[in-house]
């Protein structure tokens, strides 16, 4: 056993990258998305990536999920190395990859379906989910009855059902306007506090980076690399009045200069 | 109202005007009754053999069900094969278009001389004709999965059968019922073709017959049965397509509202 392995920042360590590097295509072509990230997420974090279009946020996070595979550096998840796809996982993406075919309420039980959980369970589960985010009513609903900040709801119900460890948010809330947002990231903070996954979420918003994170790590554009990195010290449940707070605006603006001057 | 006039009343009505010119026009004798029968002679000859025909048509009805059921599995079938198994596509895919390229009737003298003139070769050129579209559209369907999907499946531990069964099969279904309105009605036309190269009954057979006799009334009898037939089982096609992805048209449908 390795000395520094018993100090609490190791242990507490949930998700581990080391020096990790990808790259699209092969030879004189290949296209470098992110480069050299280093990163160490505790258990039970809240951490946010904010970065311009094209820098490989996305890349990284499905690479965590063990989906992507990276050309360089190692992905650790509770001190195992990343080889294959995690299952305990959840994720929600930019789109809400709803099935037509199914309602509201199976739409979160697909979950359920896929990992042979106990049906009864699960289903009380997901009722409670989707109580939590104002759709109780709509559970015999189709999609296609359901407004895109409505769908993007269930998504995350979805990636929440069976309680595990890690959520990996791919800029869930990209296609909602401005207002449903600040909606669905109160909503999302109220999913989160019921069982305080370990949560990683992309965005390009950076006030939902900032009312949502414990952190915020700033990435430069291609090749993406961590430039700067920003703890959020405001309590728990954060408010719609937090916003306006001097201390959130602060921490806007710190973000916001560090995206626009990359180092 | 005005929808039923459209879609009902309209229609109806040029058969009925047509119906009558041609009856006008054999009463007056403006052409032989060998060439072109009169509707009411063709009408109460359909009438008197119908118990006949019935019995043809069954036999018809029944190797096109044959050919097209087949079509579908073995259609689905090579289809995920071709997605999803990479030597099977770069090894087979040139062939299995090639076979769609062949006149593939031109094989039932073939299908004849190996397996004699009985009910297999009817279904098996019923079968060649429809499983193609059937194929290549099962195919564009399941091609047009979407990564994020795959991801987030496989991040839910899915298995490959549960991926199949559970998302990319209901996912292609629209396709797969768009190809099977192509594919019944190449069915029909499979099998009757098979029933001209070799056959003891069925409505080809009859239409065989019918030629050889010079007998233009039971040919226009024969074309009734095919008509009504081929009609029923298309229509039989869009049922199930509503049944089964009703939620197809009615997401598509909310889709062009939100565009208007």
């Amino acid at each position: 056993m390795r000395p520094d392995s018993q100090s609490p920042a190791v242990l507490n360590s949930h998700v581990a990258l080391k020096d990790v590097a990808k790259a699209y295509g092969k030879g004189n072509k290949a296209i470098s998305a992110l480069e050299g990230v280093t990163l160490d997420i505790s258990r039970g974090e809240f951490l946010s990536i904010l970065g311009p279009s094209g820098c490989g946020k996305s890349t990284l996070l499905m690479m965590i999920a063990g989906l992507l595979v990276p050309s360089h550096g190692m992905i650790e998840v509770a001190q195992r190395p990343v080889t294959r796809p995690l299952t305990d996982v959840g994720i929600a993406f930019q789109q809400d990859l709803l099935f037509d075919w199914r309602t509201v309420l199976g739409n979160v039980m697909l979950q359920a379906d896929m990992r042979d959980l106990d049906r009864n369970a699960a289903r009380a589960k997901a009722q409670i989910l989707l109580e939590r985010v104002g759709l109780k009513g709509f559970e015999n609903r189709r999609p296609w009855e359901l407004s895109g900040g409505m769908r993007q709801r269930v998504a995350i119900c979805r990636a929440l059902l069976h309680d595990s460890s890690i959520l990996l948010l791919d800029e869930p809330f990209g296609a909602l306007d401005a207002l449903t947002r600040d909606h669905m990231n109160l909503h999302l903070q109220n999913l989160w506090m019921l069982e305080r996954p370990t949560a990683i979420m992309v965005t390009h918003s950076i006030s939902e980076a900032v009312f949502l994170s414990d952190r915020v790590i700033v990435f430069s554009r291609r090749p993406g690399r961590v430039v700067y990195e920003l703890p959020i010290e405001l309590p728990r449940p954060r408010t719609v009045e937090m916003r306006d707070a001097s201390e959130f605006v602060r921490f806007q603006h710190q973000l916001r200069q560090a995206i626009e001057v990359p180092q | 109202m005005s929808d039923l006039i459209s879609r009902v009343v309209y229609p109806s009505l040029v058969f009925f005007v047509l119906i009558l010119l041609w009856q006008f026009g054999a009463e007056r004798s403006l052409f032989p009754a060998y060439i072109l029968p009169a509707p009411s002679t063709i009408a109460l000859r359909v009438w008197s053999t119908a118990p006949i025909m019935f019995g043809h048509a069954i036999v018809t009805t029944l190797e096109i069900m044959c050919g097209f059921v087949l079509a579908i599995f073995l259609g689905v079938f090579l289809a995920w094969m071709l997605a999803y198994v990479r030597l099977f596509n770069q090894a087979f895919y040139p062939w299995l278009v090639f076979i769609q390229v062949l006149p593939k009737v031109a094989l039932g003298p073939l299908l004849v001389v190996w397996i004699g003139v009985g009910f297999l070769p009817k279904a098996l050129v019923s079968f060649l004709l429809a499983f193609f579209p059937v194929m290549i559209d099962t195919l564009a369907g399941l091609k047009s999965v979407q990564r994020d999907y795959v991801f987030l499946l496989r991040s839910m531990g899915a298995s490959r059968l549960k991926r199949f069964l559970y998302f990319e099969l209901p996912h292609a279904l629209p396709y797969i019922f768009a190809s099977l309105k192509v594919a019944i009605t190449l069915a029909v036309v499979g099998a009757i073709v098979g029933e001209f190269i070799g056959a003891d009954r069925g409505l080809g057979y009859v239409l065989i017959v019918a030629t050889g006799t010079m007998d233009t009334v039971l040919i226009f009898v024969a074309l009734v049965w095919i008509s009504i037939l081929s009609l029923l089982l298309y229509a039989l096609v869009c049922l199930f397509d509503r049944f089964f992805v009703s939620w197809h048209a009615a997401a598509r449908h909310d889709q062009i509202r939100d565009a208007a």
